[in-house]
């Protein structure tokens, strides 16, 4: 018996990839050469690189034909490696020495052209020409193309093992299988298509089934592979066709449950004796198996009416066989879960009992047993099941097995199954969303499932900064009664207030004439206050007088028009007011007139009017254009004034300056832009003579 | 009953959702769909919450929580513990937690009695999981592993824990929860249980992965169909010698 491997080998024959026919494979060869090598090459260079040249022509060639080779050599499976079960079946199906041939045929093409590229490149290191080493490379590249068209017959067989090996059912020979055999016509294919979803063509002739199907189903949390086989007939082995050698193989190698299948009724068109018969010639193969006999049909023959001879018949063979049996129906369905449940049970039991014998389920002992506490203390730990669910699961809807949660049909396809929807179920947020226009569009407002005292208040727009503040960082989950306490003291201390005005209110001693002047004065005074304040002079551009009149501020009292009136308001004497400050005025002026010819000092004698006036101004403004000129111009100065301590200190200073100033002129410095003739034309062209060039 | 799940094709879904007796979290993603899976089988009985934890999508990784409370990291911004504070029921209390070890989920496994936590954990944080989610506490490993919360589960009927727990650790682990264990794996074979499935005493929820062995386990010891659920030791047995050795 084989072991199965740590890591189970997973089958898969897809992946290899398309074998060329002989001539694609000649044409991909030279077109990659021809791609992938240089082609220009001249007699005039020197015979090393035109040797290597087509050296690596040939090398080239000789490469790509191994990869290609290679490829397919390893890629194709090898029959002593895989399963026993896969080693067999392509030998019924391809014949295993025509297989090994052509794989073996290829190989030796690969070695053949790599000697034979050997042979060339040792000959091309001894071509003396051009056309020499050519027609060496000729002579190579035309011997490998002629090696792999002799193996025509081995691509063509291979690319057609290849086809047929990408569709084999994806069969695991590890895995829990339970297989079906028997005559052909029994019911095996239609116990598959009862117990799985594998869909197997059912006729009502024989070999319908002409190959391996394989199905699965689910049964005690496991995965199952079912196996349906072709039908077998009762003769010697050697005369066995393909079709039934392939049942052969599966129920030699897989380890497997085994349902033989007997039809009772004879309507396949074989009698109960022979269908016995066959069971005893194979009986060998179901050794190590477990084995249950089916009788099928039982809707047109019932196990109770069959004859005597054949039911003793069929009983005996169990016995012999030590198998349990079992009758069923696939039309009716009557006994097809027993059937089935009997022989995974048995298989499971099997396969379990040979586990535990080993190692290996030491390791998952903690996963198989439950670890029940020893109590710690007197303290019970009860579950917390609400209420709603506990009535929900009372109702079947929570926690059982036939609960189907009932969905609505919203963002799906329309089914042929539309009509069980049950539209009276609670609407989620995603028949919402597909309402609203579908993931991406509908954004759900969260603030609808909150569950606040006042409900009316879930929409509530709440700040999250105000006044640059944080409100999270003062929320005090005891404000309102703080807040009630506050406005309670608020109260009380007003209601105390009141208390103590009650008795005192404040009378008054002056009759209604008094009053009013008394409020006239206090308004007066009021206005006036305000008005002083709003012209004080701090802080406030002042106005230039000349400016001020013309205004009309109504804070201003103005020029002497307004004087007047002011005054008068005021209920101040104003006759003369006017006339005394023109007098001022012009006094003041002339007085000024004459100080500033005093001050000149100057012989004005002679000088015209306007000539005397500039002159003034001039003589006025002198210290202030000096100091203006002084920050305008750039112009030497004073040695204090250009901060040296006198003329020798400048002196030194400006010798200093043109000393700097020298050492760079007329320098070539790391900022100066050059741009250099490096050949110069001049000295280059023209006819030479003997001698050296530079002396033109 | 468990439901399988899938959160924008990852089949991780505990780190996209938790899952208690009296709230659950779920992320917030592209579409509804995910959570309507949630809502579907829980809005009847219980509020589901979307929510994202200081932005990230990791709700079930970052919070950990029970019937009682709800446990945030300090990251998690005003704005979520806000609409949290909203959404949850007024018993559950929700806080903020000071820790370094941010993600909370990954490093707490509890139920509503006890919970088992990371052992670098801050003394304070362990005083306010047992002060807010109302349970005792242990610091363990499972499995040599510190993360409790990402490979174990449990719940107040049962838990699973990391399948390579030794059955000395199973025993102690159970002696201390006070529930039933066994080893098991989500999302076929993944041993990131937190990761995997959001349980709680009456519903489960598990990655798109998971094979039906590793479903009809977590039913079975979270009894999720009631007590008459089906047994590991006896009605399971055979399958999971056979898948597993």
């Amino acid at each position: 018996m084989e072991i199965a491997p740590l890591t189970p080998v997973v089958y898969n024959f897809k992946k290899i990839g398309p074998v060329p026919s002989a001539t694609d494979m000649v044409d991909i060869v030279l077109t990659r050469t021809q791609r992938k090598t240089p082609t220009v090459i001249h007699p005039g260079y020197k015979i090393s690189r035109i040797r290597s040249f087509y050296m690596r022509k040939v090398k080239f060639t000789q490469q790509t034909i191994a990869e290609r080779l290679g490829n397919i050599v390893e890629n194709f499976p090898r029959l002593n490696d895989i399963h026993p079960f896969y080693a067999d079946l392509m030998n019924i199906l391809y014949d295993r020495d025509h297989y090994k041939l052509a794989l073996g045929q290829i190989n030796t093409a690969k070695g053949l052209i790599d000697s034979l590229s050997r042979d060339y490149i040792r000959l091309l290191k001894y071509g003396d020409s051009l056309y020499r080493c050519k027609q060496l490379k000729r002579a190579a590249l035309g011997r490998m193309c002629t090696i792999i068209k002799r193996q025509k017959s081995a691509f063509a067989y291979l690319e057609e093992v290849r086809k047929h090996l990408s569709r084999l059912p994806a069969l695991d020979p590890h895995t829990r299988t339970l297989l079906c055999t028997g005559y052909p016509n029994v019911g095996k294919s239609s116990f598959m298509n009862k117990v799985t979803r594998a869909n197997v063509d059912v006729q009502p002739y024989a070999f319908t089934t002409k190959s391996l199907f394989v199905g699965h189903m689910d049964h005690r949390y496991l995965r199952w592979q079912v196996i349906d086989t072709p039908g077998i007939l009762d003769h010697p082995l050697e005369q066995r066709n393909t079709i039934e050698m392939q049942a052969i193989t599966a129920l030699a190698h897989l380890q497997c449950a085994v349902m033989y299948f007997v039809d009772a009724s004879e309507q396949c068109g074989y009698t109960v004796e022979q269908q016995v018969s066959l069971f005893k010639s194979i009986k060998p193969l179901f050794a190590n198996k477990q084995l249950i006999v089916v009788i099928n049909k039982i809707d047109v023959q019932p196990w109770e009416t069959l004859e005597k001879t054949k039911k003793s018949l069929i009983t005996e063979m169990c016995e012999a066989a030590n198998c349990t049996m079992m009758c069923m129906s696939n039309v009716t369905e009557q006994g097809v879960m027993d059937v089935k449940t009997a022989a995974c049970d048995k298989l499971l039991q099997a396969r379990v009992e040979k586990r535990v014998v080993g190692k290996k389920v030491d390791e998952v002992m903690n996963r198989l047993q439950v670890f029940h506490p020893a109590p710690r203390d007197d303290e019970e730990r009860t579950a917390f099941i609400p209420e709603s669910v506990a009535q929900a699961r009372k109702e079947g809807r929570v926690g059982s097995a036939d609960h189907k949660v009932k969905k609505t049909t919203a963002g799906y396809g329309v089914t042929k199954n539309d009509g069980d929807v049950d539209m009276d179920v609670r609407k989620t947020e995603r028949d919402i969303m597909w309402e609203m226009g579908g993931p991406g569009v509908y954004s759900m407002d969260y603030r609808k499932n909150y569950l606040l005292e006042k409900d009316e208040e879930k929409f509530d727009a709440i700040p999250e900064i105000m006044d640059g503040k944080n409100i999270a960082d003062f929320v005090d989950p005891e404000i309102d009664l703080k807040l009630a306490a506050l406005e309670a003291e608020e109260d009380q201390r007003m209601a105390e207030n009141q208390a103590k005005n009650m008795g005192e209110e404040p009378e008054s001693d002056l009759d209604s004439d008094e009053e009013e002047a008394f409020s006239k004065i206090r308004t007066k005074k009021a206005t006036s206050r305000e008005e002083s304040r709003i012209n004080r002079k701090q802080n406030t551009p002042v106005m230039p007088r000349n400016v001020r009149g013309r205004k009309k501020d109504k804070h201003d009292v103005g020029l002497l028009d307004s004087v007047e009136g002011h005054l008068d308001g005021l209920g101040v004497e104003s006759s003369g007011v006017k006339s005394n400050v023109r007098g001022r005025k012009r006094e003041r002026r002339e007085r000024n007139d004459d100080s500033v010819a005093e001050e000149m000092d100057l012989d004005t004698t002679g000088m015209s009017k306007g000539a005397l006036k500039k002159m003034k101004k001039e003589k006025k403004e002198a210290p202030k254009r000096e100091n203006s000129l002084a920050r305008s111009h750039s112009r030497p100065r004073e040695p204090s004034q250009v901060g040296l301590r006198d003329e020798e200190a400048k002196k030194v200073a400006t010798k200093k300056e043109m000393t700097a100033k020298r050492a760079w002129s007329g320098l070539s410095g790391e900022g100066d832009q050059r741009k250099t003739v490096h050949l110069v034309k001049w000295m280059n062209t023209g006819k030479k003579r003997n001698g050296t060039h530079n002396k033109r | 009953m468990a439901t399988r799940c899938q959160y924008e094709s990852s089949n991780e879904i505990g780190v996209f959702s938790a899952l208690t007796n009296s709230y659950a979290l779920c992320a917030i993603g592209g579409s509804e769909n995910f959570y309507s899976i949630f809502e579907q089988e829980l809005a009847e009985h219980i509020p589901v919450i979307h929510t994202s934890i200081s932005g990230v999508r990791m709700v079930g990784n970052m919070t950990v929580g029970n019937r009682r409370g709800l446990l945030v990291p300090s990251t998690t911004t005003d704005q979520e513990l806000q609409h949290l504070r909203n959404s949850l029921p007024d018993g559950v209390v929700i806080q903020r937690v000071e820790e370094r070890l941010s993600a909370l989920g990954n490093c707490v496994a509890c139920n509503d009695h006890v919970a088992l936590i990371h052992t670098d954990l801050d003394r304070e944080t362990e005083d306010i999981i047992s002060d807010v989610l109302g349970v005792e506490v242990f610091r363990q490993t499972v499995a040599g592993n510190a993360l409790v919360g990402s490979y174990c589960k449990f719940t107040n009927q049962g838990g699973v824990v990391h399948p390579r727990t030794t059955v000395e650790d199973i025993e102690e682990l159970s002696s201390l929860t006070c529930v039933p264990l066994v080893a098991g794996t989500v999302n076929r074979g993944s041993d990131v249980l937190g990761g995997g499935m959001v349980v709680n005493d009456w519903a489960a929820f598990v990655g798109m992965d998971t094979t039906s062995t590793e479903i009809s386990v977590v039913e079975s010891i979270f009894k999720l169909k009631g007590e008459e659920g089906g047994d590991i030791v006896k009605d399971m047995r055979a399958s999971l010698i056979d898948q597993l050795s």
